[in-house]
Protein backbone atom coordinates (compact mmCIF):
# COMPACT_ATOMS: atom_id res chain seq x y z
CA UNK A 1 0.00 0.00 0.00
CA UNK A 2 1.43 3.74 -0.13
CA UNK A 3 3.04 5.19 2.84
CA UNK A 4 1.58 8.61 3.30
CA UNK A 5 2.93 10.97 6.09
CA UNK A 6 1.29 13.15 7.92
CA UNK A 7 3.19 16.14 9.73
CA UNK A 8 1.29 18.18 12.00
CA UNK A 9 2.39 19.83 15.50
CA UNK A 10 -1.61 19.52 16.93
CA UNK A 11 -2.72 16.09 17.64
CA UNK A 12 -6.30 16.84 17.49
CA UNK A 13 -5.45 18.07 13.86
CA UNK A 14 -3.14 14.11 13.22
CA UNK A 15 -6.96 12.87 14.78
CA UNK A 16 -9.15 14.56 11.80
CA UNK A 17 -7.22 13.59 9.14
CA UNK A 18 -6.85 9.70 10.45
CA UNK A 19 -10.28 9.73 10.50
CA UNK A 20 -11.18 10.46 7.03
CA UNK A 21 -8.16 8.30 5.87
CA UNK A 22 -9.07 5.44 7.40
CA UNK A 23 -11.36 3.59 5.21
CA UNK A 24 -8.16 4.29 2.09
CA UNK A 25 -6.71 1.93 0.78
CA UNK A 26 -3.11 3.30 2.20
CA UNK A 27 -0.82 3.21 4.93
CA UNK A 28 -0.62 6.35 7.18
CA UNK A 29 1.92 7.71 9.26
CA UNK A 30 1.84 10.63 11.50
CA UNK A 31 4.16 12.93 13.52
CA UNK A 32 4.31 15.95 15.54
CA UNK A 33 7.50 17.17 14.70
CA UNK A 34 8.73 17.61 11.15
CA UNK A 35 12.14 17.00 12.23
CA UNK A 36 11.33 13.51 13.63
CA UNK A 37 9.86 13.08 10.22
CA UNK A 38 12.89 14.03 8.48
CA UNK A 39 14.92 12.01 10.31
CA UNK A 40 13.25 8.69 9.51
CA UNK A 41 13.52 9.31 5.69
CA UNK A 42 16.96 10.49 6.26
CA UNK A 43 17.62 7.05 7.32
CA UNK A 44 15.70 5.56 4.36
CA UNK A 45 11.95 5.83 4.51
CA UNK A 46 10.34 6.60 1.39
CA UNK A 47 6.77 8.06 1.16
CA UNK A 48 4.29 8.09 -1.46
CA UNK A 49 2.89 11.58 -0.16
CA UNK A 50 3.94 13.97 2.38
CA UNK A 51 1.27 15.89 3.99
CA UNK A 52 2.34 18.52 6.07
CA UNK A 53 1.32 21.54 8.19
CA UNK A 54 2.93 25.49 7.89
CA UNK A 55 3.21 27.13 10.82
CA UNK A 56 4.86 24.34 13.37
CA UNK A 57 7.14 25.19 15.99
CA UNK A 58 11.02 24.61 15.58
CA UNK A 59 11.25 23.55 11.79
CA UNK A 60 7.78 24.95 9.59
CA UNK A 61 6.63 23.46 6.34
CA UNK A 62 8.76 25.67 4.55
CA UNK A 63 11.76 24.70 6.35
CA UNK A 64 10.54 21.00 6.23
CA UNK A 65 9.97 21.08 2.62
CA UNK A 66 13.53 22.56 1.51
CA UNK A 67 15.19 19.76 3.70
CA UNK A 68 12.92 17.11 1.87
CA UNK A 69 14.23 18.59 -1.19
CA UNK A 70 17.87 17.80 0.08
CA UNK A 71 16.88 14.30 0.74
CA UNK A 72 17.75 11.63 -2.08
CA UNK A 73 14.81 9.74 -1.75
CA UNK A 74 11.93 12.78 -0.92
CA UNK A 75 13.46 14.73 -3.84
CA UNK A 76 10.99 14.87 -5.46
CA UNK A 77 7.64 13.45 -3.37
CA UNK A 78 4.77 14.48 -4.30
CA UNK A 79 3.97 17.18 -0.83
CA UNK A 80 0.71 18.91 -0.07
CA UNK A 81 0.32 21.53 3.07
CA UNK A 82 -2.30 21.33 4.46
CA UNK A 83 -2.58 24.60 6.71
CA UNK A 84 -5.28 27.89 7.74
CA UNK A 85 -2.98 30.30 5.59
CA UNK A 86 -5.02 31.57 2.67
CA UNK A 87 -2.03 34.00 1.46
CA UNK A 88 -1.39 33.56 -2.16
CA UNK A 89 2.29 35.05 -1.22
CA UNK A 90 2.65 31.95 0.96
CA UNK A 91 1.20 29.74 -1.84
CA UNK A 92 4.03 30.82 -4.77
CA UNK A 93 6.81 30.29 -1.96
CA UNK A 94 4.95 26.46 -1.50
CA UNK A 95 4.60 26.57 -5.22
CA UNK A 96 8.36 27.95 -6.08
CA UNK A 97 9.65 25.43 -3.10
CA UNK A 98 8.24 22.57 -4.91
CA UNK A 99 5.17 21.92 -3.18
CA UNK A 100 2.34 19.68 -5.03
CA UNK A 101 -0.51 21.37 -3.86
CA UNK A 102 -2.38 23.59 -0.99
CA UNK A 103 -5.00 22.80 1.14
CA UNK A 104 -6.90 24.87 3.37
CA UNK A 105 -8.28 24.02 6.79
CA UNK A 106 -10.95 22.94 7.48
CA UNK A 107 -10.82 20.72 4.71
CA UNK A 108 -13.39 19.07 3.58
CA UNK A 109 -13.00 15.16 3.41
CA UNK A 110 -14.14 14.23 0.49
CA UNK A 111 -11.63 16.86 -1.21
CA UNK A 112 -8.83 15.45 0.98
CA UNK A 113 -9.72 11.76 -0.23
CA UNK A 114 -10.15 12.93 -3.94
CA UNK A 115 -6.51 14.72 -3.08
CA UNK A 116 -4.92 11.79 -1.89
CA UNK A 117 -5.90 9.55 -4.75
CA UNK A 118 -5.58 11.90 -7.45
CA UNK A 119 -1.74 12.12 -6.89
CA UNK A 120 -1.41 8.42 -5.77
CA UNK A 121 -3.51 7.18 -8.51
CA UNK A 122 -5.65 5.43 -6.64
CA UNK A 123 -8.26 3.63 -8.28
CA UNK A 124 -12.08 6.26 -8.13
CA UNK B 1 2.86 51.09 40.08
CA UNK B 2 0.19 49.27 41.68
CA UNK B 3 -2.21 49.20 38.50
CA UNK B 4 0.50 48.35 36.41
CA UNK B 5 0.68 45.25 38.69
CA UNK B 6 -3.19 44.81 38.93
CA UNK B 7 -2.99 44.63 35.25
CA UNK B 8 -0.19 42.19 35.22
CA UNK B 9 -2.25 40.01 37.67
CA UNK B 10 -5.17 40.18 35.40
CA UNK B 11 -3.38 39.27 32.16
CA UNK B 12 -1.90 36.26 34.14
CA UNK B 13 -5.28 35.29 35.26
CA UNK B 14 -6.63 35.53 31.22
CA UNK B 15 -3.50 33.51 30.42
CA UNK B 16 -3.98 30.53 32.90
CA UNK B 17 -7.84 30.47 31.74
CA UNK B 18 -7.08 29.85 28.31
CA UNK B 19 -3.96 27.14 28.29
CA UNK B 20 -7.17 25.61 30.64
CA UNK B 21 -9.52 26.38 27.76
CA UNK B 22 -6.42 25.07 25.49
CA UNK B 23 -6.16 21.67 27.28
CA UNK B 24 -9.80 21.09 28.01
CA UNK B 25 -10.79 21.57 24.53
CA UNK B 26 -8.17 19.18 23.21
CA UNK B 27 -8.84 16.26 25.64
CA UNK B 28 -12.65 16.66 24.77
CA UNK B 29 -11.70 16.29 20.84
CA UNK B 30 -9.14 13.74 21.59
CA UNK B 31 -12.52 11.69 23.48
CA UNK B 32 -14.63 12.21 20.58
CA UNK B 33 -12.38 11.22 17.74
CA UNK B 34 -11.17 7.81 20.23
CA UNK B 35 -15.11 7.01 20.55
CA UNK B 36 -15.10 7.29 16.77
CA UNK B 37 -12.24 5.59 15.59
CA UNK B 38 -12.92 2.81 18.06
CA UNK B 39 -16.18 2.14 16.59
CA UNK B 40 -15.15 2.82 12.97
CA UNK B 41 -17.37 5.49 12.38
CA UNK B 42 -17.25 7.44 9.08
CA UNK B 43 -17.37 10.90 9.85
CA UNK B 44 -18.96 13.57 7.26
CA UNK B 45 -18.40 17.25 6.23
CA UNK B 46 -19.86 18.59 9.24
CA UNK B 47 -18.80 16.45 12.21
CA UNK B 48 -15.08 17.26 10.22
CA UNK B 49 -15.50 20.60 10.01
CA UNK B 50 -16.44 20.50 13.60
CA UNK B 51 -13.64 18.35 14.72
CA UNK B 52 -11.21 20.84 13.00
CA UNK B 53 -12.41 23.97 14.66
CA UNK B 54 -10.91 22.29 17.74
CA UNK B 55 -7.32 22.95 15.98
CA UNK B 56 -8.48 26.20 15.13
CA UNK B 57 -9.69 27.16 18.37
CA UNK B 58 -6.22 26.03 20.04
CA UNK B 59 -4.61 28.31 17.40
CA UNK B 60 -6.13 31.44 18.06
CA UNK B 61 -6.07 30.96 22.03
CA UNK B 62 -2.24 30.40 21.54
CA UNK B 63 -2.24 33.38 19.23
CA UNK B 64 -3.59 35.55 22.29
CA UNK B 65 -0.93 34.31 24.65
CA UNK B 66 1.34 35.24 22.79
CA UNK B 67 -0.31 38.79 22.50
CA UNK B 68 -0.57 38.72 26.47
CA UNK B 69 2.95 37.73 27.04
CA UNK B 70 4.17 40.34 25.06
CA UNK B 71 1.96 43.32 26.53
CA UNK B 72 3.30 41.92 29.92
CA UNK B 73 6.57 42.44 29.02
CA UNK B 74 6.07 46.08 27.35
CA UNK B 75 4.48 46.71 30.88
CA UNK B 76 7.39 45.41 33.18
CA UNK B 77 9.84 47.31 30.57
CA UNK B 78 7.62 50.51 31.14
CA UNK B 79 7.43 49.78 35.02
CA UNK B 80 11.49 49.21 35.20
CA UNK B 81 11.77 52.43 33.74
CA UNK B 82 8.85 54.42 35.20
CA UNK B 83 10.59 53.29 38.87
CA UNK B 84 14.16 53.85 38.24
CA UNK B 85 13.37 57.51 37.15
CA UNK B 86 10.07 59.62 36.95
CA UNK B 87 11.66 62.17 34.28
CA UNK B 88 11.27 59.24 31.62
CA UNK B 89 8.35 58.00 32.01
CA UNK B 90 6.71 60.52 29.88
CA UNK B 91 8.47 58.98 26.91
CA UNK B 92 7.78 55.73 28.33
CA UNK B 93 4.69 56.19 27.45
CA UNK B 94 4.83 56.71 24.90
CA UNK B 95 6.92 53.62 24.08
CA UNK B 96 4.59 51.76 26.02
CA UNK B 97 1.76 52.71 23.42
CA UNK B 98 3.54 51.94 20.26
CA UNK B 99 4.53 48.76 21.40
CA UNK B 100 1.22 47.57 22.59
CA UNK B 101 -0.22 49.13 19.41
CA UNK B 102 2.12 46.98 17.77
CA UNK B 103 0.95 43.28 19.30
CA UNK B 104 -2.64 44.00 18.94
CA UNK B 105 -2.14 44.70 14.82
CA UNK B 106 0.53 41.12 15.33
CA UNK B 107 -2.69 39.38 16.89
CA UNK B 108 -4.84 40.86 14.44
CA UNK B 109 -3.25 39.73 11.46
CA UNK B 110 -2.54 35.82 13.70
CA UNK B 111 -6.13 36.21 13.75
CA UNK B 112 -6.81 36.57 9.50
CA UNK B 113 -4.47 33.58 9.13
CA UNK B 114 -5.32 31.10 12.01
CA UNK B 115 -8.94 31.41 10.86
CA UNK B 116 -8.23 29.09 7.50
CA UNK B 117 -11.78 28.91 5.16
CA UNK B 118 -13.75 30.39 8.44
CA UNK B 119 -12.63 33.77 7.82
CA UNK B 120 -11.41 34.12 4.06
CA UNK B 121 -14.67 34.38 2.14
CA UNK B 122 -12.96 33.74 -1.45
CA UNK B 123 -12.02 30.21 -0.51
CA UNK B 124 -13.68 27.43 -1.60
CA UNK B 125 -13.77 23.36 -0.99
CA UNK B 126 -11.45 23.40 -4.36
CA UNK B 127 -7.74 21.41 -3.33
CA UNK B 128 -5.08 23.92 -5.57
CA UNK B 129 -3.04 22.25 -7.65
CA UNK B 130 0.49 23.66 -8.42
Amino acid sequence: MPLVIFVDDSETALASTRMVTNSMPIEVKQYTEAQTALAEMQGGMTPDLIITDLNMPVMNGFEFLKALREVPATKRTPTLMLTTETKPELKQQGKALGLTGWIVKPFNPAQLKQAISRVLRLPA
Amino acid sequence: MMMLDSIDELLNHIKDVQLDVIELSGESLMKMSSFIEKNGLEIDEDISTALQYQDIITQQLNATIEAIESMKKSIEVFSHAFKSDEGLAEQSVVKLREKLQKTLEEAKEKKSRFSGKHAAEHADDEIEFF
